[in-house]
């Protein structure tokens, strides 16, 4: 069960997100942005009574912006009893891949380095298994400097 | 059942579950030294509890147990089966006697000493039978009496879940509600939706109140705690707790903790005199202190009183002075209630060398901070050698809170209500905004507050032009006034917060999101982070001249309420007439004797009006007083407040409308309000101008004939007896009653008396149906009479 990775796109790659903490995957519409927030954060939307923080999966591994069509797919995930709208332009499947995370061994950018747990082998093509604590924490750091 | 007891026989109950597996482990390995202090923790938990609660039973019995187990854990003893055995008997007993406190049966404690006895080492053991009964006691134990529980523990985690899927439904019924609202339905189908809502309402209720609980949990360690420093300080002290079942939530209760404590601690440690130093005042040598809670609407209040030395104020300003925190000519001015406030100054209250003079202090702010962080308020009282009021108001759970939404830049925001000080447009009179370098200003009756324009600062596209602005005056925890612009200010709402996630904090201008009915989610504008993250400065204390001539320029152009009448035509009048504007319902506005009247607050005022009332349900009017005389006067909307000169052009004839003036442009009437008052007292209708006029002698002629002729004559009748004194101007007697029955406070009102005989009339009979001549009399007597007066 802890072996699931759901497999999305985040600025035009395919990763994995670990499923422990994915509650559900919604399309999403009419988000109300927030003024002065990072960059990454792109607004608040309500899902029934609850508000979700949504996060630009893209800004957040410093790949530019989100790109809007008609409606957009986004992971809900909680992390820190708080829930997450994750932005992601392509949900595909859930997988269980045989083998257990290995070490990404090809030289990652900096930005998808710190988001990243390592690879998982899906259908003999390596894929990026993504942290989404990581993306919802955002680039912390760049800001900074 | 005591409260303490239950949440002993549930935690008790509760570590044996989890122990159960423990205890077989050990059994199978008595060596095991992780489950021998487990078990060891166990038994010490349940003695030191029975020794509080007064169980001795089950404390004798923890308490052989624990020894042993101290003994094994020390190494003195090897734990052998027979040992374990024992132990676990006396485990099993003590679950079995704890399930009969709660179902109130006894189990019978004529082997509790064998049980023991098995405990001792072999070689002490005077025979081999002392072990042998344990088993049997063991088997029968689980078999014997497990009382229904009627309450249980549950994560918060999980009624949260619970909360939240309530809000959920809500937000479901609300959106139902509006789509059979919108489509027009079934009454069948409505009624069923009726039930369902009502049911959801009740769901939401219960819900609910599984997260409060009693603030006994707060008050119940005061007892102790007033004890301890009371015996420390040498004092004596007399606690009176009240209201210990009010309810509230239970996060709330955490958070007013410390400041409750940090508050009677006071009062103690600095209130309270020594019990000598009370008798040389005059008091009891004990001090009273009470603490107690009722709920007030949707917020609690706490009052912690004392009949203490209260708090110096005037000693507090002096250390204010010389912390440099007020000026001497500032605190000339301040009242005494002001001069309190300065306990809950960040500079003051932090200073050691004041908690010795003033008597309270350390930390005061702090309590300050944490209550208004709550969405609460705190407020003292002193009575200089009497004692010290504080009080403390609440609301009923952390995530409701009063709120003020507000939009910028075409988006709202929500402001706590309790920061708020005051609303004041851009365009009104008393405020005028300036420019400083770059920054804004705005001064409000001359008072200068540095302005955060909402929609600049949160980057957004301003929407309009900065006069049709309004200022929401806040007034931060801890910091100072600033007015924050916003573009418009639409409504006081509950509103239900939510923390917001870590990322929108970081900014530190929010506190939090929420949901109102329309589901966009709306942010929780955090009026102190505001403050810091603009830079807003210190108060700056340069008020008095500006406020000189603020208010000469105040007296040439009059406040002046513009307002749409009820026939669409905009109208003005002086706004210093208007006491209030108030929406009345319609069922209050009634023609009765002759005019449009408003019955209120056991008054009648006359409504007037510049046309018929139309149809409604509520007016709008604007109370009017001239210092005696009360008007209501019935409007269609209030437009504006405007600061104008009151220079018009006059009307060709006396009447409603004085005259017409220009306002940005555009002629509007000026209502005259001498005419407007004269009009409504041309008919003496205002009660306290009337004069009185008492009938002695109340039977159905004077009550359904005279009366009705006296106060069509403008005067107010009263019904007395004879001999009763009364402030009647004059008083009406009928033929039978005899004057000298009237009292000597009454000897000199003016009497008139009535006949039945049309002759028998001179200056004081009159003949009963002769109306003409007996309001003539009544007139020239009463006149006569408030003369005298």
């Amino acid at each position: 069960m802890n072996n699931l990775y759901l497999l999305v796109t985040i600025a035009g790659s395919r990763v994995a997100l670990p499923t422990a903490t994915v509650e559900s995957v919604i399309e999403i519409d009419g988000i109300e942005p927030v003024p002065l927030v990072a960059p990454h954060v792109a607004g608040l939307f309500a899902l029934r009574s609850r508000v979700l923080t949504v996060i630009d999966s893209c800004a957040s591994v410093g790949l530019g912006q989100f790109v809007w069509n008609s409606h957009a797919e986004a992971v809900i995930v909680n992390c820190d009893s708080h829930g997450y709208a994750i932005l992601v332009e392509n949900v595909d499947d859930v997988v269980e891949p045989s083998a257990s995370v290995a070490p990404s061994r090809a030289v990652l950018s900096a930005d998808w380095a710190r988001v990243a747990l390592g690879t998982i082998e899906v259908d003999g093509e390596a894929l990026l298994v993504v942290d989404p604590d990581a993306l919802i924490a955002g680039n912390v750091r760049s800001i900074a400097a | 059942m005591d409260d303490l007891l239950v949440e002993f026989i549930a935690e008790t109950r509760e570590t044996l579950e989890a122990l159960n597996g423990e205890i077989i482990a050990w059994e199978a390995a008595p060596g095991d030294r992780t489950r021998l202090d487990s078990i060891f923790r166990f038994v010490h938990t349940v003695k030191g509890s029975c020794g509080f609660l007064n169980l001795p039973r089950l404390e004798k019995l923890s308490h052989a147990a624990e020894d042993v187990l101290a003994e094994c854990r020390a190494d003195r003893r090897q734990p052998d089966e027979t040992l374990v055995t024992a132990v676990l008997a006396i485990i099993d007993r003590i679950a079995e006697v704890t399930n009969a406190l709660e179902s109130g049966e006894s189990v019978s404690d004529h082997d509790d000493a064998a049980l023991i006895a098995a405990l001792a080492p072999a070689s002490e053991k005077s025979s081999e039978e002392a072990a042998e009964p344990t088993p049997a006691a063991v088997v029968q134990a689980p078999a014997t009496t497990r009382g229904m529980s009627r309450s249980i523990r549950l994560p918060v985690d999980l009624l949260d879940r619970m909360m939240a899927g309530v809000s959920d439904m809500v937000l479901a019924r609300n959106d139902l509600s509006r789509r059979l609202r919108e489509t027009g339905v079934d009454p069948v189908i409505e009624g069923a939706f009726e039930r369902l809502s009502h049911c959801i309402a009740e769901m939401r209720d219960s819900i609910t109140r599984t997260r409060m609980a009693r603030i006994e949990n707060l008050f119940s360690a005061l007892p102790r705690m007033v004890r301890d420093l009371s015996n420390e300080l040498g004092k004596q002290v007399m606690l009176e707790i009240d209201g210990s079942d009010v309810e509230l939530d239970r996060e709330m209760i955490e958070m007013i903790r410390d400041p409750l404590t940090h508050i009677v601690r006071n009062a103690i440690d600095h209130g309270i005199e020594a019990p000598a130093d009370r008798i040389l005042k005059g008091k009891a040598a004990s001090g009273r202190l009470r603490v107690s809670a009722r709920q007030a609407g949707n917020q609690i209040a706490i009052e912690v009183v004392d009949d203490g030395a209260g708090i110096d104020a005037d000693r507090l300003v002096e250390k204010a002075i010389a912390n440099g925190i007020l000026t001497a000519d500032k605190a000339a001015g301040m009242s005494w209630h002001a001069k309190l406030q300065l306990i809950f100054a960040a500079g003051l209250s932090t200073a050691k060398q004041v908690t010795s003079i003033s008597g309270r202090g350390v930390g005061m702010d702090v309590v300050r901070t944490n209550i208004e962080r709550i969405g609460g308020t705190v407020d003292l009282e002193s009575k200089l050698g009497n004692g010290l009021r504080l009080s403390m108001k609440v609301p009923l759970t952390l995530t409701i809170i009063p709120a003020l939404t507000v939009s910028a830049g075409d988006r709202q925001f929500a402001i706590p209500r309790s920061a708020i000080d005051e609303l004041i447009r851009v365009s009104s009179a008393s405020a005028r905004l300036g420019k400083i370098g770059g920054g804004k200003m705005v001064n409000i009756r001359g008072r200068r507050l540095p302005v955060v324009m909402l929609a600049s600062f949160l980057k957004l596209e301003p929407r309009c032009e900065e006069h049709e602005l309004t200022m929401v005056v806040l007034k931060p925890a801890g910091g100072d006034h600033y007015a924050l612009a916003v573009e418009a200010v639409h409504d006081h709402e509950e509103l239900v917060v939510r923390p917001a996630a870590p990322a929108l904090m970081a900014c530190g201008v929010y506190a939090g999101t929420t949901l109102p009915d329309n589901s966009h989610p709306m942010l929780l504008l955090d009026p102190a982070g505001i403050a810091a993250a603009a830079g807003v400065l210190t108060e700056v204390e340069e008020q008095e001249e500006i406020t000189e001539s603020a208010d000469a320029q105040l007296d040439e152009r009059a406040q002046t309420l513009l307002f749409r009448d009820l026939d669409g035509i905009e109208r003005a009048i002086r706004l210093s007439l208007v006491e209030r504007i108030e929406e009345v319902s319609a069922s209050l506005a009634s023609f009765s004797a002759g005019r449009m009247r408003l019955s209120q607050d056991d008054r009648i005022v006359p409504l007037m009006s510049c046309c018929a009332l139309p149809e409604a349900d509520k007016y709008r009017v604007l109370r009017m007083t001239d210092g005696t005389a009360n008007i209501a006067y019935a409007i269609s909307e209030v437009v504006d407040i405007v600061s104008m000169e009151f220079t018009f052009e006059r009307a060709l004839q006396p009447g409603l409308i004085a005259g017409v003036a220009l306002v940005d442009g555009r002629p509007i009437e000026i209502v005259d309000s001498f005419w407007l008052f004269a009009d409504a007292q041309k008919e003496g209708l205002l009660p306290e101008r009337v004069p009185v006029c008492m009938i002695a002698g109340d039977d159905p002629w004077t009550r359904q004939m005279l009366a009705p002729l006296l106060r069509s004559g403008g005067y107010r009748v009263t019904f007395g007896e004879t001999g009763t004194a009364t402030d009647a101007d004059v008083i009406i007697l009928c033929d039978s009653q005899a004057e000298d029955t009237l009292s000597a406070e009454a000897a000199d009102t003016p009497v008139i008396r009535l006949t039945a005989h049309p002759d028998a009339a001179d200056e004081d009979h009159v003949y009963r149906y002769d109306r003409n001549r007996l309001l003539d009399v009544l007139r020239v007597k009463s006149e006569r009479r408030r003369r005298a007066r």
